[in-house]
Formats: structure tokens, C-alpha cells, sequence
């Protein structure tokens, strides 16, 4: 999936997260389309790194902007104790309608990582995409401490016992997902 | 007596010093080539001045680098935070080690640049392949893997291509938090030193003022930071950030950043030489691409490219005459549509849509379109306050929060349709974009 078709599921899930109550900053998407792809395998085809908290998409980042420059997301923020926000923009309404079909086909993906992720700080998110990185990186590992070590190690200002309790969230979500038949 | 230090006078920083191990990169066969390509492609045809190389922006990037290095890792400098985030920050043979390594991989940072550096890019490599990789290619090189060697104490050579090209560039490898905010000092989206080599002289060069900026106050006020306080569960990862006293400059930055975008860079007739020159290289080159061998690439500057551009200009039976023509003989496509914000609302895609029935009607030798938006706009970096207080840049800055994103999309006409196209489309560009619109979602 490129082009626009991709631009209406990331529209759809900053409103979903918008829905579930999230401000809604980069880094909720940045860490949404980490799980949305490489856990529940929706074919965005964005391409990850591991770099800023965590796993970061460069690809992500640059349509990011060009939604911003046609007008389908707008980014605003509201003084201080408020953060940077990502929001629907005037042409939000006709790349919903023409690509309705693209957004739904992922409508349940989409809404269990928003519901899951909306209400995270950056910290948190930064925690839990970096365990699921660890965990992906590391499939034959099962020790949740060993994880927790990698975790830390990646991330030093990650303490070890956050890091070992992500490794075990993420472990629960994956299991969650399952039984919702998320993950095939 | 030997020399061991050097001089290179320069327009945009006076004085360019250096070693004699950098002197060996500069008079790499690599490096001296970057005398021959064009830091601006194409633009000089619409700004005559903007004839400067990707010689003179390394070296001023390797100057930025290091005066951004000694400004962040100052002691006087240091956020209390930072010294147990980045241990290696308070031992000073690691930093020399760094700081060595950051001034080379600076010089290095556009070795693999094709001839007019990015206009012909995107088409005429092998999918894959871009200049970073072959800047990473030539880093690896012999001659270049030599030098490296030749140090005292030896640089490695993945440390080097790891702030060369920054983590974007170089997939499946880990970077420290030491190592990513050295790679932003020269590649990173809000104060890279590339950026603001390439604005400050890019703007002198062609004779526009958008792009210059208080750049010493800016390098002055740089901090590493964590990018929060860590209240309210904010993330307190290291990032290059700045002092509360050099917010205006760095606004100024992102400003010249969208004015050079918007008036230079994507200037429309600088656009459709970059698209001539890539219908003459597509005719010109053999099987039509570039060798994606970076000991090819070297062989090959824009000196080689004009001469033949120059011969098939001249000679209609050479292949490529036609669009040799255009280029030497300023015969070249006229603007017929660029986005508006109001189309957008009617159709997601109005250039696609313009182009592709301006094609059907003109045909497809005299429509050409181009589009781009500028990478990365988002500029969100770890203010330091006066208080005490960390916060982000787009939280303090209003300036910053509502700083446009550069973008066109432009559609081209044949210079002998250009009246007809430019009726054609009054007449009927509602009806293609709404028409169109109701046939995107069925293909």
C-alpha cells in the first residue's frame, strides 16, 4: 500500500486516536504504525528504524507532511502544558470519502491500537515500541528479563525494571490481539 | 617545513582550516571531483550566480561541524542530565576520537553525489541505489579506507559512514544515543550543519536574502538535551536542542528553510530543466540509467554531461538533439498548473488528475509533471527555558507551530501548445477534478 490509499488509513487512525481522547503527537502515530504493521500486519509498508524512541519511520514522518501540505491533517498546539497535535484538515472529508474502502478494510486494527494507545505518554510509547522491537528482533526469546536486559541496553535511560514490565505488556497485547483474531 | 595546517578562504566562512589527515580527503580523487558538480543542479539557468559546487558546502559543512561540536560538549554547556545519559561526553579522548570522526564524515557526507547532484536522482539509479549509498561505497573505498588508517589513533570506518549519512541511510544499524545526536549535527532535520551550510551559501550564491539567518547565535545557544524533564511521563532521551535565548534564531532557520524551498529550490523553470536534463541523460546514458558502481559514478561529473549536451545541441542526428535543444536553447516547458489549496478539497489528487488529462489531450511527449514536498518539516526539538524548565519547540514557539510545509505539484505544457493548454484548462479544470475524483476509488 503507497500513495493516497496509505494517507487514508493514517487519517483514520489520528481520528480514531482523536476519538479514544489522545492528543494525538507524533510519536502516538509513529509508535500506532509500528504495532499496526509489524505486529498486526497491516501492509502499510512503512519502513522502520530503530532510532528516535525507538522504532521511527523516516517514510511515516515525510507523509506526515505532505498531509499537512495538502491540507488532509493539520498540526497545531496550544501553549504550554499542551502538546503538539495532529488533526483532520479541510481536505480530510473528500480522502475519506474517496477511499472509504481502505480505511475500513483495517477499521478493527486500527481502533484496538488506538483504544490501546491513546491515552500513553511519550515515555510509555517509547517503552513499549522499543520492547515489541526487542521482542521481534529476538522471536526464539521468551525470557521476559533477558528482553527487558535488550530493552535497556538500546534505550540506557530506560531503567531495567520499566523495561522488563513493557516486555510483559507487550507480551499481554500480543495475546490479546490473538484472541480478537487480530493477528493470524 | 611541513606544513600541518591549512587554509581555504571561503565567501561564507572567511577562514576554512584544517589538518593535513583532512587535507589527504580533500585531495582524494573523490572529493576533488565534487569541484564538477553543481551544488544547485540546474538553478543557475534561473539564478545566473548559483554556479557553486559540492567542493566549497563540504568543507563549510566540516567547518560547522566541528564549531557545533565544541559549543555541545563545552563543560560549561552540559545539562546535568546529559552527563549520566552520555557517559562518553565528559572523557576527553573519546571526544577527540568523536570530534575527529565528525569533521571527516562531514567532508564525506556528499561524496557518492551523481552529476547536478539530485535533479536526476530518483530515475536513472537502479531501485535501491541513491547517493548515500554510494557516498557509503566510496567512504568503504581503498583510497578513502587508507586515510582512515593513516590516523593516529585510526578512525573507524562505520563510525565515519554512520555520521555521514545518519540513520535513515544506514538500515539494520543500531546508533548509541551519543552517535544519533552526532549524526543530527550534520544531517538532522532542525539544525543539521548540511542545512545550514547549503542555506547561507546557497542564498549568497544566487543572489536572494531568504536564506541567511544569525547562524552564530544559533551555534552558540545549541545543547544536548533530554528532550523532556521526564514529568508527565515525557521521554527523556538525548536530542540536540537549544537555549531559550536562540529560539529566534532557530525560527529564523526554519523560516529561511521554507523561503528557500518555496522561492529557489522549487522554483518552476528550475523544476523543468531538472526534467530536460533527465530526458537527456535517459537518451544519453547506456540502457538509460546510471552504473550504480560508485567507481563509475566517480569517473562522471556535470563537465561530461554539458560537453555532451553541447554536441547532441548541435547535431540533429545524435540522439538526444531534442531535449539537448531544450536545454541549451531555453526552449523549455511552460507552467500550465500548479496545486491549489482549493482543488485539494475537490479532489485528493488534483496535479495526478490535471496531468493525466492534459496527457490524453496534448499527448505524452508535451506534458510533464513534478512534484515534491519538503522532507521532514516537522521541527520538534528540546527548548531549554530560563526556568529551568524543558519544552518542546512547537509548544514555545508559535512561530514554529505554524510554519508551512513547502510542497508543489506542477504541470508542464510544450512551449508551442502553451496558449491552447492554458484555455483548454480554464474551461474545463472543475470538470476534470470533480469528474476525476469519482474514478479514484474504483481503480
Amino acid at each position: 500500500m503507497e500513495g493516497i490509499k496509505r494517507q487514508a488509513v493514517v487519517l483514520s487512525l489520528v481520528e480514531s486516536l482523536k476519538e479514544h481522547g489522545s492528543w494525538c503527537g507524533e510519536t502516538h502515530i509513529q509508535k500506532s504504525f509500528f504495532f499496526l504493521q509489524e505486529l498486526l500486519k497491516v501492509p502499510t509498508n512503512f519502513d522502520f528504524i530503530f532510532y528516535k524512541h525507538g522504532p521511527f519511520s523516516f517514510d511515516l514522518r515525510d507523509e506526515l507532511s505532505i498531509m499537512r501540505a495538502n491540507t488532509t491533517l493539520e498540526f497545531s498546539a496550544k501553549p504550554y502544558p499542551y502538546k503538539p497535535s495532529y488533526t483532520p484538515g479541510a481536505a480530510s472529508g473528500k480522502l475519506k470519502e474517496v477511499h472509504k474502502k481502505s480505511a475500513e478494510e483495517f477499521r478493527g486494527s486500527i481502533e484496538f491500537i488506538a483504544k490501546e494507545f491513546s491515552g500513553k505518554g511519550v515515555a510509555e510509547l517509547e517503552r513499549l515500541a522499543t520492547a515489541l522491537y526487542v521482542t521481534l528482533e529476538n522471536e526464539k526469546c521468551k525470557d521476559t528479563a533477558e528482553r527487558g536486559k535488550l530493552v535497556h541496553e538500546l534505550k540506557p535511560h530506560i531503567a531495567i525494571e520499566q523495561a522488563v514490565e513493557s516486555i510483559k505488556k507487550v507480551d499481554d497485547l500480543t495475546k490479546r490481539a490473538k484472541d480478537e483474531r487480530l493477528i493470524h | 617545513m611541513t606544513k600541518h595546517f591549512h587554509e581555504f578562504r571561503d565567501p561564507i566562512h572567511v577562514f576554512i582550516k584544517l589538518d593535513s589527515d583532512e587535507r589527504k580527503v580533500v585531495d582524494s580523487y573523490p572529493f576533488q571531483r565534487l569541484r564538477n558538480i553543481h551544488q544547485l543542479a540546474t538553478s543557475y539557468l534561473v539564478y545566473p550566480g548559483a554556479t557553486h559546487k559540492r567542493f566549497e558546502h563540504s568543507l563549510g559543512v566540516m567547518e560547522l561541524a566541528s564549531r557545533v561540536f565544541d559549543v555541545i560538549t563545552n563543560p560549561r554547556n552540559l545539562h546535568e542530565k546529559i552527563k549520566d545519559l552520555i557517559p562518553e561526553i565528559t572523557l576527553d579522548n573519546k571526544l577527540q576520537y568523536w570530534r575527529r570522526v565528525l569533521r571527516m564524515a562531514a567532508l564525506c557526507h556528499d561524496l557518492g553525489h551523481l552529476p547536478f547532484s539530485h535533479a536526476a536522482e530518483d530515475d536513472l539509479l537502479p531501485e535501491g541505489v541513491d547517493h548515500e549509498t554510494i557516498t557509503v561505497e566510496l567512504i568503504r573505498s581503498e583510497e578513502m579506507q587508507q586515510i582512515w588508517q593513516s590516523v593516529t589513533p585510526p578512525l573507524r570506518t562505520d563510525d565515519i559512514i554512520k555520521l555521514a549519512v545518519g540513520p535513515n541511510k544506514t538500515k539494520g544499524i543500531v546508533f548509541s544515543d551519543w552517535e544519533a545526536v552526532l549524526s543530527e549535527v550534520i544531517v538532522g532535520d532542525a539544525f543539521g550543519v548540511d542545512r545550514i551550510d547549503y542555506l547561507l551559501r546557497d542564498s549568497y550564491h544566487a543572489g536572494v536574502a531568504y536564506g541567511r539567518f544569525d547562524h552564530f547565535r544559533l551555534i552558540d545557544t545549541l545543547r544536548i538535551l533530554p528532550k523532556s524533564t521526564g514529568e508527565d511521563d515525557d521521554s527523556i532521551e538525548p536530542a540536540l536542542g537549544i537555549e531559550e535565548g536562540g529560539l529566534h534564531s532557530s525560527e529564523a532557520l526554519l523560516l529561511a528553510r521554507y523561503f528557500m524551498y518555496s522561492q529557489v529550490y522549487f522554483h518552476p523553470v528550475r523544476r523543468i530543466y531538472d526534467i530536460h536534463l533527465k530526458d537527456f541523460l535517459m537518451e544519453w546514458l547506456p540502457r538509460g540509467k546510471f552504473s550504480p558502481n560508485a567507481n563509475k559514478i566517480v569517473e562522471i561529473t556535470d563537465n561530461e554531461v554539458l560537453a555532451a549536451i553541447s554536441k547532441a545541441a548541435n547535431n540533429s542526428s545524435k540522439k538526444a538533439h531534442e531535449s539537448a535543444r531544450r536545454f541549451v536553447g531555453r526552449k523549455h516547458f511552460r507552467l500550465l498548473y500548479q496545486r491549489h489549496p482549493d482543488d485539494t478539497t475537490i479532489n485528493p489528487e488534483p496535479g495526478k488528475t490535471i496531468f493525466e488529462s492534459a496527457t490524453s489531450r496534448f499527448g505524452v511527449q508535451s506534458i510533464r509533471r513534478d512534484n515534491y514536498t519538503q522532507k521532514s518539516a516537522s521541527s520538534d526539538f528540546p527548548v531549554l527555558c530560563n526556568d529551568g524548565r524543558i519544552t518542546s519547540s512547537i509548544s514555545k514557539s508559535s512561530t514554529i507551530q505554524r510554519l508551512p510545509v513547502a510542497s508543489f505539484d506542477y504541470v508542464f505544457i510544450n512551449p508551442e501548445y502553451v496558449g491552447e493548454g492554458h484555455r483548454w484548462l480554464k474551461r474545463n479544470r472543475l470538470k476534470i477534478l470533480i469528474e476525476n475524483t469519482n474514478l479514484i476509488e474504483e481503480e
